[in-house]
């Protein structure tokens, strides 16, 4: 039997006639990385401060290395959690900040010293222990907050969206160092984000969420290749969708019709002719054919008139209108000078041809 | 091109400086000065001396009656803090639907005049007055409480109740500010409902309640019409001693002294509070 760090048991929530949690079932492995991700409003922050105690379910029950603390107030559970804005004792210096737990605890002073310089180090916020929360930038004050909280040592570190408040560069800064620090420590992490790239960036599992359910619990890389529905198609990374219908099956693919568009799509077991589907496709495995020697080499063409074109710096971002209401997006990743040139022949009004495999489409029941 | 310096400022404040200079600074700067003089048969005498401050310090009546006004002015504080906290607290934390009816309730009391309100504690507290009538009625007591009114108690409780509102909201005020966000990172870390208000609440509202407390001490213990009307002779106050010397006493000079040696002594205590509770670390 495979120990479960959380394991979460149909746990519901509401706020008067809202409903924040909805069944919620959930196991966690020891020492993994798993991120809550969803919109405003899904239900993942009720869901964290549920874990850790701060609110109350309605029902249902939770684990914390298979001992119950469904009804156990906040300071008696093993779990610390990181807050958005800090939340750091402004009346209290970084090294009192930090020390508050064991302090608490009545640890000797020389234990607790030296644990504080150890947080420090980790944090790599040495020689910061006088500081007051006010002489502090918001990253600095972020790894205070994630020291304060692994002082304890708890069972498992939950994060409320804590990069939110920093500026982007000090965010991806701060992701790799949160996730080395976690790899470092083998700690379980709770990490409620609705950003759904850091989530990629740092989890070993996904929760996708949505008016508090589960859409899709995975690994980062299987949501993206293996959307289950629109929702995770479109949350997670840019995808073209459109309504289809299967119009016959053959021996190896598909052919999907969409507003007159017939296109090539894998073979799937779930789908039957006739059927209503979604037709999913990422933007990057949609590509541009400037040379028509090329056309063969792909299962599908399609031809349109590039309505838009934007520079990402490392991509560029094109808008094709196929027909009256489709509308493609491929990005083409500008490897060298050779693509540059390329991107910089071609322009808004001109026609082109797309191409992609059938392998790459994925089929969403409605 | 030069922008042109403005000066605008320096015109729409000094309205208020001119008459904060000639109504509150130069009379205040008067009667130190005066503090040093001597007063003579019709008139004051130009000098310098100590004789007044030591006057107040080595005279039985003014010593006494000083360190009674002192003394009143400092549980009057206590007393309202003590009421003040507990309502502010559960304002902030428990019953913040109420918020706006009880604050709107201490601006009305705030609103309504202190005179009559000091008449109405005379009359409450009277031998023949609401509380003593009520007790007599319900069989608590045969003979009405005489030390209810003309007593120090009757200053108190009388200054008490007129003071509530400015220890209520310094205190409501500095609670609001403190993020929820704040205890709950204590309980994360281990602190319980007790703890936590302890090491966060109470500390980072301490310069709210410091706030509080001085407003009523300082109110209370130089207060001149609530001691006269209630006070009777036990409960005679400085303020009305320093009255009579710019009245029919007419020793200016010392009246002054008096007044600074209020300020004085006032200012000392509410060091050594601010420095106690630094130490207790009830403050930050």
């Amino acid at each position: 039997m495979e120990n479960y760090s959380v394991i979460i048991k149909n746990i519901n929530k509401e706020f008067g006639k809202v409903k924040a949690v909805k069944s919620f079932n959930l196991n966690i492995k020891d020492g993994e990385f798993v991120s809550l991700l969803g919109p405003s409003g899904c239900g993942k922050t009720t869901l964290l401060r549920i874990i850790a105690g701060f609110e109350f379910a309605d029902s249902g029950e939770v684990y914390i290395n298979n001992k119950e603390v469904t009804n156990i107030p906040p300071y008696k559970r093993p779990v610390n959690m990181v807050f958005q804005r800090y939340a750091l004792f402004p009346h209290m210096s970084v090294r009192e900040n930090i020390a508050f737990s064991q302090f608490l605890k009545k640890r000797p002073k020389d234990e607790i010293g030296r644990k504080v310089k150890d947080m420090l180090s980790l944090v790599k916020l040495e020689g910061f222990e006088d500081r007051t929360p006010n002489q502090l930038s918001g990253g600095q004050a972020q790894r205070v907050a994630l020291a304060r909280a692994l002082i304890n040592e708890p069972q498992v570190l939950l994060l409320d969206e804590p990069l939110g408040a920093l500026d982007l560069k000090i965010r991806k800064e701060l992701q790799l160092e949160l996730k080395n620090i976690q790899q470092q420590l083998k700690m379980t992490f709770i990490y409620v984000t609705h950003d759904q790239e850091e989530a990629l960036v740092m989890s070993d599992r996904v929760v996708l969420m949505n008016f508090g359910e589960i859409i899709q619990v995975d690994t980062a890389k299987n949501i993206y290749f293996h959307p289950n529905s629109k929702f995770s198609a479109t949350f997670i990374g840019e995808s073209n969708i459109f309504e289809g219908k299967v119009k016959d099956v053959v021996s190896e693919s598909c052919n999907i019709l969409i507003n007159g568009l017939i296109l090539k799509t894998k073979k799937s077991e779930f789908v039957k002719t006739g059927e209503n589907i979604y037709f999913a496709l990422r933007p990057e495995r949609l590509h541009l054919i400037k040379d028509s020697n090329n056309n063969k080499k792909f299962d599908n063409i399609i031809n349109g008139t590039i309505k838009e074109l934007v520079f990402f710096g490392s991509s560029v971002k094109y808008f094709v209108d196929v027909s009256q209401n489709i509308t493609f997006l491929a990005q083409e990743v500008i490897f060298d000078e050779k693509d540059l040139i390329k991107t910089n022949e071609i322009n808004i009004g001109d026609r082109i041809n797309l191409g992609f495999m059938k392998e790459d489409v994925n089929i969403i029941l409605k | 091109m030069v922008k042109k310096k403005n000066y605008t400022h320096i015109f729409l404040l000094s309205p208020f400086f001119i008459y904060f200079t000639i109504f509150f600074i130069v009379p205040i700067g008067a009667l130190f000065i005066y503090s040093f003089w001597i007063a003579g048969t019709t008139d004051m005498i130009p000098a310098f001396t100590l004789k007044n401050y030591i006057n107040v310090i080595v005279e039985q009546l003014y010593r006494s009656i000083l360190l009674r006004s002192i003394l009143i002015g400092f549980i009057t504080g206590i007393i309202c803090v003590a009421a003040s906290y507990p309502l502010a607290y559960a304002l902030t934390f428990k019953y913040k639907k109420l918020q706006d009816v009880v604050l709107y309730l201490i601006l009305i009391s705030l609103f309504s005049s202190y005179l009559v309100r000091v008449y109405a504690w005379k009359a409450i507290l009277g031998n023949s007055g609401l509380i003593n009538t009520v007790l007599k009625y319900i069989g608590v007591i045969k003979e009405p409480l005489r030390f209810l009114l003309y007593s120090p108690t009757a200053v108190v409780i009388t200054l008490v109740f007129i003071l509530i509102p400015f220890t209520l909201l310094p205190i409501f005020s500095s609670l609001q500010n403190i993020s929820p966000d704040l205890i709950e990172a204590a309980k994360d870390l281990g602190a319980n409902g007790a703890k936590a208000f302890y090491k966060i609440t109470l500390p980072l509202s301490m310069p709210g309640v410091m706030t509080g407390f001085i407003f009523a001490f300082i109110l209370s213990s130089g207060d001149y019409v609530t001691p006269q009307l209630v006070g009777g002779t036990t409960g005679l106050m400085i303020g009305r001693i320093i009255a009579d010397q710019f009245g029919f006493v007419f020793n200016w000079p010392l009246g002054s002294a008096m007044a600074y040696f209020l300020i004085f002594v006032s200012v000392l205590v509410i060091y050594a509070l601010t420095w106690i509770t630094r130490l207790l670390k009830l403050n930050k």
